[in-house]
């Protein structure tokens, strides 16, 4: 792959590699003894890896082709692979958690086994491992083709996709070492969230320089989402792991705020992290792939400015609905309360639009199970925001606050909305990625979806069910107006459901090792697309262009 | 492609971009979601209104309505005291034996308890006071400090070597670690606690003579010419088959030789003075139902 | 009817359309619009935060963590006990009732990061300190269902084996200090023989303790080991301080209210209102 960069390019990326080694190796030498230390030992020896298949291409002719002719895809699907890869690491780890607390004796005598450690393995596995990759490698693929124009950068985009998984692996090894800062979702320490930040402005630089190659006057929705995504991730990310590292060579941190104003910050990026992370990134690639697919105009561009622009708006403001009848002041539970009512109009208007643009296309739901992922997604992204907005109504969080229903909620987005999209997304550019007629075999990808289905179902009403009997029984008064039940009392109630959720759980893996194998077979074994056998079949101009459109007039509604 | 074509199947037009053959019709964003933005925006603004809910930089705005979460579960909670005051203040001021007396009042206790001593004292005492080791069972009516009704709830308001600063003190002493007794001495003495108990120690006479007699140079002060204990002091009755630390060889061995010091936490501050008497009167209900030998 | 309502909206919706079309032609412009309209709210939300006072309760009897009790605290969030257990009662009434007064702000004020948690898989140790003894916990960490046979707790009976690491205290009482947290230099100093103090009463360090934490330290051989002090030591001096920072709570709030009514009505007390 690395034979495709000039040889400047090339001694470019070998610079990199050095650079990043030798940090490595400083802080494996600094930290000796501490987690810290055992981080650059990782840090360098991936920088090492990288650095050999860079100085394997170093000895092979430059490139001759015309760069500017094609689109660079050989990060798209690298990032592909590592995402499927993360699926199934992530998702078996929470298989894993799920049985663990169903039968607790499920783990290893070795403390890096505990729930407490894996747990975060299993969240950063699934939502940046896995989402975060097909989010980045599938920005990649839609920034080119709806600006068509190459990427703008040859080495930055491997600087950002290996870069970033850099950074998942230092944080799922660094949990199992204990290395955590407890905040959710952004657990790593302070060294690794410095090094995202870098990761991340190479991402947003390479983002926006090539959108200002574009040959499209105007910039398509998909990528307002992915552009909001970048830059707002960022922001989040940067304030709330604000810390004071004890130490310059050890791995512990203390957060820069304490208790009230430390929870309001954790939880505005928490919140936002589902907003920018698992939501807006996605719709950007259901904005993309799934009008792509169904071969539909978007139903509306305007119902698109008014989500975009009210997701932006209010998500930002719901983070307090975290934190309802604790110690945060009343008044900003209101606004956290208020806002992410008002949030539902902005989150039903981008799921109805997809769903609205399926019109005329339902037919192809009817066969085609790979659309089927992505209308599926949209009805279960409409379903959690509906879910989320009831259950931010303080009455309502009352009840569900320390619960499973919270666990259902964030499943039915992360399976039923996350995880189906980016199937969707994959099996329908996969084949295009590797010029093939098809996926390998469409009965998987049909097997694959009522997996996944199934498990997102079990798996969301085991938690529906667990989490209502678990906040009722908590708040049952007898007659007498004295609580009626222990806190063992509903451990006992739970068990069945933890169980039934493992068994949810279990089918929604089995889809996803599916999905790698058919994935696999794709690359390996699929009968490559001819465009000139049959020209009807072959993407039309997956190449960039020029844009034929003449720039129309400001539209009016009709 | 042309400039804002039609769609035949809705009959919108397009805006007349197109991305790698994607296009955007120009709908008009439908009626609903207008309904549905002025709904949710108006409730806001109420709310807004009566409920705390802008800041400035020193101050936010009240609401109308005056309400803070802090207030609101304070008044709760005290109305829901004076609810339960009807009956909890005669079970706070009458003796157990009158409220056991009293059929209304043990339908609150018996409601109240099992769930209070699920949250409180089932971790040590287990799920039925049942006890486990290190834990005495609440059950069986082989009660340490004696089993009247005040000494059991003196024992709950301060606790057994606690931190309150009026705990009940009791501490089995360390024979073995600190050289008073050698390790020969405390295992003749575990042998001979057993035989107290009318357990098998498989000790002849001889050592249980040479057991006796180092029982009564180091043990009766606190235990008893007989062994049966001394409750004042909180020293367990040996003779009887009720163990907090079990009466085998080693845990018979371990408590000789390293001393017990158990601890009972206070509830003082934790529980009401009802709340304490509903468990004493769940436990020694307990006991009763098990036929302890005090149970009666 | 619905149209003349609408149409002041419609207008201004169509604005909005309007500028937002000349504004996705420039993809700065956009950044630009992007980081505004999703600065507004944290903003609002937050920063107040900091300035309205009435934001942390006042408790002038709250004191640090020993170093100890904060080694214990790093402990706990290394093994990821907030992944099932809260540290924030609610304003509720059942909580209240379950777990003792609601939780204020002031007590998790030197909380670095607050440990308020989400998920409640076991009960919330807000108000943890002192309600089982040292001995309970140690049993109940080494195997939990060895005491609760229905709990799904993990064992953490390796914290016994693990020697604490005390040479670390000083910076990291240092960290904390430089983000707010009041310890002074000498505190920051004996950080590491404190630590070692606080779990080994019979040695002076425990006298330090008493003097740069006060006489209500607890000092005590937490894990049942005399030969060392270990990781285990330090977790239970942690949950044995949970809501012991301060009073404010018991002090502002009515609970136990009705206890208080008895002892001073004495015999057939009248069942009054309020407190
Ligand atoms: C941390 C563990 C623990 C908890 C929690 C606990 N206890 Fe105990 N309890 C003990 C120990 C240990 C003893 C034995 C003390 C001694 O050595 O005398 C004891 C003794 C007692 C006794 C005296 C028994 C006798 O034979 O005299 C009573 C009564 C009792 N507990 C009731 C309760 C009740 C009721 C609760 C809940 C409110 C409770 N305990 C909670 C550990 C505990
Ligand atoms: C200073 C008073 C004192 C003396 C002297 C004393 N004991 Fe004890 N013993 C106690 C107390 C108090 C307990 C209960 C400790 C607890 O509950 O933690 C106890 C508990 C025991 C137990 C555990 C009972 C059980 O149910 O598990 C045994 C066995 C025992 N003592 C034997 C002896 C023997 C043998 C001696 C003489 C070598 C002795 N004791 C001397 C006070 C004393
Ligand atoms: C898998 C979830 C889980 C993890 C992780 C976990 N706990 Fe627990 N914990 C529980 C459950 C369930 C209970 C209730 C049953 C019991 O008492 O064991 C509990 C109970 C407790 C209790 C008793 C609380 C009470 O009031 O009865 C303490 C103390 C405790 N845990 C401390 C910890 C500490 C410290 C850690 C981390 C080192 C930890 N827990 C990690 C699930 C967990
Ligand atoms: C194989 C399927 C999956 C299983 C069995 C599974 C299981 C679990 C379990 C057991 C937990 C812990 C719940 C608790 O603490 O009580 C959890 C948490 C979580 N999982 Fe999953 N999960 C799966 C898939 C996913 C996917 C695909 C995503 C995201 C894309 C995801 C995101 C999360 C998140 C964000 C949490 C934290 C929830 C919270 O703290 O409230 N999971 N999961
Ligand atoms: C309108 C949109 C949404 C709103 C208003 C909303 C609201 C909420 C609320 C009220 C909670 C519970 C907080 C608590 O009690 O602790 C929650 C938790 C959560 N939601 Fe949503 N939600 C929305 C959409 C989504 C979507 C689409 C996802 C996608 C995956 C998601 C993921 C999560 C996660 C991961 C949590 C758990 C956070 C934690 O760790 O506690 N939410 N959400
Ligand atoms: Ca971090
Ligand atoms: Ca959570
Ligand atoms: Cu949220």
């Amino acid at each position: 792959m690395m034979q495709r960069l000039t040889g400047p390019e090339r001694q470019l990326a070998m610079t990199l590699c050095v650079i990043v080694a030798l940090v490595g190796l400083l802080m494996a030498a600094a930290g000796h003894g501490d987690p810290f230390g055992t981080h650059g030992g990782i840090v360098l020896i991936a920088a090492c890896a990288a650095a050999l298949f860079v100085l394997r291409a170093m000895g092979e002719p430059e490139p001759t082709e015309d760069r500017s002719r094609s689109y660079y895809d050989d990060p798209t699907k690298v990032g592909l692979i590592i995402a499927l890869f993360w699926a199934v690491a992530g998702m078996g780890m929470g298989v894993w958690v799920a049985a663990q607390l169903a039968w607790p004796e499920l783990r290893f005598d070795a403390a890096w086994s505990s729930f407490g450690r894996i747990r975060p393995v299993h969240t950063s596995g699934v939502i940046f491992g896995f989402g975060g990759n097909a989010l980045i490698a599938t920005s990649f693929h839609v920034m080119q083709r709806t600006s068509r124009a190459r990427l703008a950068g040859h080495v930055s985009p491997w600087f950002v996709l290996l870069g970033f998984n850099l950074f998942c692996v230092i944080a799922a090894t660094g949990y199992l070492m204990g290395v955590t800062q407890s905040k959710e979702y952004a657990e790593p320490e302070w060294y690794a969230d410095i090094w995202l930040v870098i990761v991340w402005v190479a991402y947003f630089i390479l983002y926006i320089r090539t959108l200002a190659r574009r040959n499209e006057p105007h910039i398509y929705v998909a990528n307002w989402y992915y552009l909001a995504f970048i830059l707002v991730v960022a922001i989040l990310h940067i304030v709330n792991n604000l810390a004071v590292p004890a130490s310059l060579a050890g791995a512990k941190s203390y957060s820069a705020f304490a208790g009230v104003q430390d929870a309001m910050t954790q939880w505005w990026y928490g919140h936002n992290a589902v907003a920018f992370f698992l939501t807006a990134g996605f719709l950007g690639m259901l904005y993309y792939f799934l009008p792509k697919r169904a071969g539909r105009p978007i139903y509306s561009y305007r119902l698109s400015i008014l989500s975009f622009w009210g997701i932006v708006f209010f998500y930002i403001w719901a983070g307090s609905h975290h934190l309802h009848y604790t110690a945060l002041p009343h008044w900003v539970q209101t606004l956290g309360m208020t806002f992410s009512v008002m949030l539902l109009v902005p989150s039903w208007a981008s799921a109805g639009n997809a769903l609205m643009t399926l019109n005329g296309a339902w037919h192809k739901v009817r066969d085609d199970a790979t659309l089927r992922f992505m209308m599926v997604a949209a009805v279960f992204y409409g379903l959690s925001t509906f879910e989320g907005s009831f259950m931010a109504i303080r009455a309502v969080n009352s009840l569900s606050h320390y619960t499973d229903w919270t666990i259902g909620h964030v499943h039915a987005g992360a399976m039923g909305w996350v995880a189906l999209i980016t199937f969707g997304s994959i099996y329908s550019v996969v084949p295009l990625l590797w010029k093939r007629e098809g996926m390998y075999s469409w009965k998987l990808v049909e097997w694959h979806f009522w997996l996944a289905l199934s498990g997102t179902v079990i798996y969301v009403f085991a938690m529906w069910n667990s989490g209502v009997v678990q906040g009722l029984m908590w708040r049952t008064y007898t007659d007498s107006g004295t609580l009626a039940y222990s806190f063992t009392d509903t451990l006992v109630a739970m068990h069945p459901y933890y169980v039934a959720r493992a068994f949810g759980g279990l089918l929604f893996l089995t889809g996803a090792i599916l999905a790698a194998i058919n994935v696999y077979l794709t690359i390996r074994h699929a009968p490559a697309a001819d465009p000139a056998a049959d020209p009807a079949s072959a993407p039309p101009r997956d190449r960039p262009t020029s844009s034929e459109a003449a720039e129309p007039a400001v539209p009016a509604a009709e | 492609m042309s400039v804002k074509e039609r769609d035949p199947l809705t009959g919108h037009q397009t805006t007349g971009h197109e991305w790698n053959g994607i296009t955007e019709l120009n709908t008009r964003v439908p009626r609903a979601v207008w309904a549905f933005i002025i709904v949710t925006h108006v409730w806001a603004v109420i709310y807004w209104v009566l409920m705390p809910a802008w800041p400035g930089i020193n101050d936010y705005t009240r609401g109308l309505l005056g309400i803070d979460q802090k207030d609101r579960v304070e008044r709760q909670v005290v109305a829901a005291d004076a609810a339960r005051g009807v009956w909890t203040d005669r079970i706070a001021a009458l003796d157990l034996e009158q409220i056991r007396d009293e059929s209304m009042l043990m339908a609150h206790v018996d409601r109240t308890a099992p769930a209070l001593f699920g949250d409180n004292c089932a971790a040590c005492h287990g799920a039925r006071a049942e006890g486990g080791p290190g834990y005495p069972s609440l059950t069986d009516g082989a009660w340490i400090w004696g089993g009247a009704d005040d000494t059991i709830l003196e024992t709950l308001r301060v606790g057994v070597n606690s931190p309150h600063p009026e705990t009940r003190f009791a501490q089995m002493l360390a024979f073995g670690r600190d050289g008073i007794l050698s390790r020969d001495e405390v295992r003749i003495l575990a042998d001979y606690v057993q035989s107290l108990a009318g357990l098998d120690s498989g000790a002849g006479p001889a050592r249980l003579d040479a057991g006796a007699a180092l029982f009564s140079d180091n043990c009766t002060s606190c235990h008893g010419e007989d062994g049966t204990g001394t409750p004042e002091l909180g020293a367990p009755n040996l003779t009887d088959d009720a163990w907090i630390y079990g009466s085998s060889d080693a845990a018979l061995f371990k408590t000789i030789h390293d001393g017990r010091q158990g601890w009972m936490p206070a509830w003082e501050d934790r529980l009401t003075l009802a709340q304490r008497k509903m468990l004493a009167l769940y436990i020694t209900g307990l006991a009763d139902a098990e036929g302890g030998p005090d149970g009666d | 009817m619905f149209r003349k309502i609408l149409s002041p909206f419609a207008r201004l919706f169509d604005l909005q359309a309007r500028t937002h079309y000349r504004t996705e032609r420039h993809s700065m412009a956009l950044t630009f619009g992007i980081i505004l309209a999703a600065g507004v709210g944290g903003f609002v939300e937050i920063a107040p935060l900091f300035t309205i006072d009435d934001t942390v309760e006042a408790a002038p009897d709250m004191r640090v963590y020993t170093p100890l009790e904060q080694a214990g605290r790093d402990i706990y969030v290394r093994e990821g006990c907030y992944a099932c257990h809260s540290q924030m009662i609610r304003t509720l009434q059942d909580e209240v009732d379950r777990y003792g007064p609601y939780s204020l702000a002031v007590e998790s004020k030197y909380d670095h990061p607050m440990l308020w948690g989400s998920k409640r898989t076991g009960p919330d140790l807000a108000r943890l300190g002192q309600k089982y003894s040292d001995d309970w916990h140690l049993r109940h960490l080494i195997d939990p269902r060895a005491v609760v046979p229905e709990s799904v707790m993990p064992q953490y009976a390796f914290l016994l084996d693990k020697t604490l690491d005390t040479e670390s205290l000083p910076a990291r009482l240092a960290a904390l200090r430089a983000v707010g947290v009041p310890y002074t230099d000498a505190q920051i100093d004996n950080a590491a023989q404190d630590a070692r103090g606080q779990a080994r009463p019979f040695t002076e360090g425990a006298d330090g303790v008493i003097d740069r934490y006060g006489d209500d330290t607890n000092i005590r051989v937490f894990s049942a080991q005399q030969d060392r002090v270990s990781e285990m030591d330090a977790l239970i001096a942690y949950l044995q301080i949970l809501g012991g920072l301060t009073d404010a709570a018991e002090r502002t709030q009515p609970a136990g209210a009705q206890d208080a009514r008895a002892a001073v009505a004495g015999p057939a007390p009248q069942p009054t209102g309020t407190e």
